[in-house]
């Protein structure tokens, strides 16, 4: 079996599963296990290139043959792989919850199918090395997620799809404004082809315009600040297994195109895109933060509190030390399990309720009946303000640690007055849910979603806080990597 | 012919945008529609467009570079697939609120 096959089995494998599983709707049973297994299987060879480009060098795939320029590439480097592995661990634990929960969507015969979907479009989007390539990998993640959303339990559903849909079109309209004006100026889309000309020629005219076009495309992909109004909206409406996917691993897409536009695409400007990214971290720090305290329904306040810890990720960006990226990392990876954990709790617990809602007035007192998701949530809780021993603690050290290391002491009391923010909100949601005692004739269903997706995730999250050195190490191999752009235009071309 | 396509981008992006940001929501994917016809005309016009001229056609002076046409064909069928997911969604939500006014279509706020 060729090495090849690592980058492309990731991708393949859910799209397949994908169309299998159309053909098998009439088995629900059969229709799922076969889900999970592609997803399995997928996460098995994501992990095999992550290993495999860690020990020995990046795989790269031209598809159909055709070399570098000419064709479309797909590239599977420690950056992409990382991210891979990062988004399909979460998928899969994905599919375990929405199999044992009470949502009836999940029984819709194209569930599974346009979950895998979804799987592979982000998958694809991560490994592949040509720009608009990377569009048609988007948009197949945007119809699925929106599909997914409108079919909701959730009345408002649709209007929720509507919005991120919109939203997510007039985003495809930046990227494709920045492929045809890079295109223009340098024609061609291959991504390394692209970085190798812009190093040689880096101010011409439409470059500065491609750049901003992409960093557009790119923050409303990860709800940066400015572009941030659809996703609590969006969040919050779509059915629990889906929004803690979508919460958790699809904002990463915008962090993982930062990276590779600082430090592969546009090295001269690199310094703006950071300065910009610094600023606007910041400010999504405290208005996620001060949203999140101020929301009246748990899933929603959750969905804030994404948009504060995506501007914790881009602060890291942009301080660009080699330690600022390794927190950046590290805070990517750990906030994907965390926050995909702690909407399966809010959707079991909102589960539980006589009304199926999670707003805070409704979930009053539920939680009563199941102690063992309170503790869960309370570990996901103190995972998410950043307190030991669990990976939040370690991934807001790191980044401090780098923040003192480039005496960035004003965006450090910052992030680290809005940090004190996370524990506010996330201990009113435990005490509105926990502590309270139900109001009168408020009647609590017997049983919920089960509680063994979330379990895993936060199982992960403590282990990866009292043993956090493998991840630590692996994301500074990554930054070593990335330091040096020359390597993966080689790798490019020279396989 | 590259002046009249010029204008024809600019008058499309521009009607687009002004649509776009109406209060009407019909009206306001119909500016997206422009917007991404816009675009597309953008992408073709990249590939050292020559008028009429097609890819592969005619002498080598008058040849257009094929890979923006590519890229544009695929931009129209990904945003037809889109805009009647778009616009069925629409239907429902203006089945729910009998209005098409932005202002009004804001439950999910609450």
């Amino acid at each position: 079996m060729s090495i090849h096959w690592l980058v492309i089995l990731p991708i393949l494998l859910p799209l397949s599963g994908a169309v299998f599983g159309l053909l098998l709707r009439k088995f629900a049973r059969l229709q799922f296990s076969l889900s999970l297994a592609a997803m399995l299987v997928a996460l098995a060879s994501s992990a095999g290139l992550l290993i495999y480009t860690f020990n020995e060098s990046p795989v790269v795939v031209q598809i159909g043959r055709w070399p570098a320029p000419a064709g479309i590439t797909l590239v599977g480097d420690l950056l992409s792989a990382f991210m891979v592995v990062m988004s399909q661990t979460v998928l899969t634990t994905g599919l375990l919850y929405a199999v044992a929960c009470r949502d009836k969507c999940v029984h819709y015969p194209a569930f599974y199918p346009l979950f895998l979907i979804l799987a592979t479009g982000l998958t694809g989007s991560f490994l592949t090395g040509d720009l608009f390539n990377l569009f048609v990998f988007a948009e197949l993640m945007v119809i699925s997620g929106s599909l997914l959303t409108a079919s909701a339990d959730d009345r408002y559903g649709v209007e929720a799809a509507y919005k991120y849909f919109y939203i997510s079109l007039l985003a495809s309209v930046f990227l494709l404004l920045a492929c045809g004006a890079l295109y223009a100026s340098y024609g061609t889309l291959n991504i390394a082809d692209l970085a190798r000309r812009i190093q040689t020629s880096p101010n011409l005219p439409l470059t500065q315009i491609s750049m901003v076009l992409l960093l557009a495309f790119f923050m409303v992909k990860s709800a940066v600040v400015p572009f941030h109004f659809w996703q609590p909206d969006f969040h919050a409406a779509s059915p629990t297994a889906v929004s803690a996917m979508l919460s958790s691993v699809i904002v990463k897409l915008g962090i993982y195109g930062f990276l590779r536009m600082t430090s592969l695409l546009f090295l001269e400007q690199a310094g703006l895109i950071r300065a910009a990214l610094i600023v606007l971290g910041c400010v999504g720090v405290l208005l996620g933060g001060f949203s999140a305290i101020g929301a009246n329904h748990l899933k929603r306040m959750l969905a804030y509190s994404t948009i504060g810890q995506i501007g914790f990720i881009l602060v890291g960006i942009g301080w660009g030390t080699p330690l600022s990226l390794t927190a950046a990392l590290v805070f990517a990876f750990n906030h994907s399990l965390i926050k995909s954990a702690m909407l399966m709790l809010a959707g079991a617990m909102a589960s539980r309720a006589a009304v199926k809602s999670a707003a805070f007035n409704i979930l009053e007192g539920i939680g009563k009946a199941s102690p063992l998701a309170g503790g869960l949530f309370l570990i996901g809780g103190i995972a998410l303000a950043g307190i030991p021993p669990t990976n939040g603690f370690i991934s807001k050290l790191v980044l401090f640690k780098s923040g003192l290391e480039v005496q960035a002491f004003a965006a450090l009391a910052l992030i680290g007055a809005a940090s004190a923010l996370s524990l506010v909100y996330v201990l009113r949601a435990f005490m509105q849910i926990w502590w309270k005692m139900p109001a009168s004739g408020v009647k609590t269903k017997p049983d919920g979603d089960r509680l063994i997706a979330p379990a895993l995730l936060l199982g992960g999250c403590v282990a990866l806080g009292l043993w956090s050195e493998p991840l630590i190490g692996l994301s500074m191999q990554i930054v070593n990597w990335m330091a040096e752009p020359g390597r993966y235009i080689q790798a490019v071309f020279g396989g | 012919m590259n002046l009249l396509t010029a204008l024809a981008i600019g008058m499309l992006f521009g009607v687009g945008i002004f649509q776009l940001l109406r209060r009407n929501v019909i009206r306001s994917v119909m500016g997206l529609v422009l917007i991404s016809n816009a675009m597309n005309l953008f992408l073709l016009s990249m590939g050292a467009y020559n008028g009429e001229a097609a890819a592969y056609a005619g002498s080598s002076a008058q040849i257009s570079d094929p890979t923006p046409q590519a890229l544009a064909l695929t931009a129209i069928v990904i945003s037809m697939g889109g805009f009647a997911f778009v616009l069925a969604m629409l239907y429902i939500i203006s089945l729910r609120y009998k209005t098409s006014d932005s202002d009004h279509i804001q439950e999910l706020k609450h």
